[in-house]
């Protein structure tokens, strides 16, 4: 659910005004993509949009706090949890060989139809056959792996 | 005092792995198969049944089984493409050349109580099989074996045909898991399961009977009005006789739509009168299928008869040049 600012929740710590036009960026993208007509797509297709937003928000966060040092601990950890950012997905960020992970979803086995397998977008194009363009029906991942 | 069982109940229907053919289950020996109790209904009985998916090799869409494990072993075809398990023909065909007759009733509460008392009577019998196999060696189980293919016929399990691609808008492009290509006009297209299964108006069948009769010169003549069929080399038999080897091999023929039958003793021929051209011609197609026509078990050839220019013809008065094959 998005951040509703109440009067019980804490006041964000410095740093955030500079940010803060990014995020609104985002919120604003993300509402039009919760507001697109349906027309022409396919069922799984509508919610894609939504889940890049998602993703590019959490790695716009993850980037600014672990990768260019710009916001300090409390800002970041004010920003999770005040879910501007996935702290699932951060989490596999920082494991080796999920470093691109597209979302949660796409390594959640016990969705899978066999025991213990993964999205396809999870699979390293050096493994596919050549040319098949895959767009998993989660998020519509083209391909997700770290050699990718 | 113990609850009753309930005889309606739908038993436990689960299987360790379905009755399949060897094209539906691909060219590679190791197959990954999901199982699942109760996947869905069963396309003829409609009474659920374990779903067992699996992706039977290359370039091949997801198969799964579309009927249940009784339905299939009535019939004895596979569960998922519906077709012989011994010869991969169509059903129709199978019980063209074999003379079977279908006897499941095919709606509602008529098929549901067959069912149900055919899978009581499969559990008892030691082979598990329902239907009374016909005499081993006859002459259609030839036929069929010429008819059959040698080798599995992987182009069945292509994807389908992509819908939005035949109307010009498919957006997925490349990654698109539908066949992109302009399907074949070729009158095989209405094709739906039920009809498959019980082995009626089925397109396939139709045109791989119409060609085996043709092959075998038992060419439907072009005059619509030939209604008649010659039965050629008959030993001495009566009228009765021939009726009912007739209605044994063609089980779909009831005696009350042959028009006429007459013997000639003099050439050892009948001629058989149909009421409708339709009839006639399956038939001819079936008996040709079985390679002729048994009576008395004396093997004789079938012909068409020929057209008549003046109504009302009379089959004594045809001169004997209709000249006996022995």
């Amino acid at each position: 659910m998005p951040k509703i600012r109440t009067q019980r929740t804490k006041p964000p710590p410095e740093g955030f005004e500079d940010i803060q036009d990014v995020l609104e960026d985002y919120d604003k993208k993300m509402r039009d993509a919760e507001s697109e007509s349906h027309e022409g797509k396919r069922k799984v297709e509508s919610v894609w949009p939504v889940m890049r937003i998602t993703h590019a928000r959490s790695r716009y966060i993850y980037d600014l706090y672990y990768k260019r040092e710009l916001i300090s601990r409390e800002l970041y950890d004010w920003l999770l949890k005040q879910k501007y950012a996935d702290a699932d997905l951060i989490a596999k960020w920082k494991k080796q060989g999920y470093e691109k992970l597209c979302c949660v979803r796409c390594i959640q086995t016990r969705d899978m139809n066999f025991q213990g397998s993964t999205c396809i977008c999870r699979v390293p194009k050096a493994s596919l056959k050549k040319g098949i363009v895959v767009e998993c029906p989660h998020c519509g991942c083209r391909g997700c792996s770290s050699t990718d | 005092m113990p609850a009753k069982n309930d005889i309606n109940k739908v038993g436990v229907e689960s299987s360790d792995f379905p009755i399949l053919c060897e094209t539906c289950l691909g060219p590679n020996p190791y197959v990954r198969m999901s199982k699942q109790e109760y996947g869905s209904e069963c396309k003829i009985c409609n009474r659920p049944f374990t779903v067992f998916r699996w992706n039977p090799g290359q370039g091949a869409r997801y198969k799964k089984t579309e009927v249940c494990t009784t339905c299939a072993k009535i019939k004895g075809v596979c569960q998922t493409c519906l077709l012989d398990l011994e010869f991969g023909l169509p059903v129709q065909v199978r019980d063209a050349a074999l003379g079977r007759k279908n006897q499941a009733p095919t709606s509602d509460i008529n098929k549901q109580y067959y069912i149900q008392n055919l899978e009581a009577q499969m559990e008892d019998s030691p082979d598990g099989m329902a239907y009374d196999s016909q005499v081993a060696n006859r002459a259609g189980r030839e036929m069929l074996k010429n008819l059959a293919r040698s080798d599995p016929f992987y182009k069945r399990n292509r994807p389908h045909i992509c819908s939005f691609f035949v109307k010009g808008e498919c957006k997925r492009g490349a990654e698109c898991p539908f066949r992109h290509e302009l399907p074949e006009e070729n009158g095989l297209q209405n094709q739906n399961m039920q009809d498959r299964y019980y082995g009626r108006n089925d397109p396939v069948a139709k045109k791989m009977l119409r060609q085996d009769a043709e092959n075998k010169g038992m060419k439907a003549p072009e005059d619509e009005t030939v209604t008649t069929l010659l039965f050629l080399g008959l030993p001495e038999t009566t009228e009765t006789d021939v009726r009912s080897a007739l209605v044994f091999s063609c089980p779909f023929v009831k005696p009350v739509e042959l028009k006429s039958l007459t013997i000639v003793e003099a050439s050892h021929c009948a001629f058989v009168n149909f009421k409708t051209r339709d009839l006639a011609e399956r038939t001819a197609e079936a008996l040709s299928a079985q390679g002729g026509i048994e009576v008395q078990g004396k093997r004789c050839k079938v012909v068409w008869g020929r057209s008549r220019p003046a109504k009302g013809k009379k089959p004594e008065s045809i001169e004997p040049s209709a000249t006996a094959t022995a």
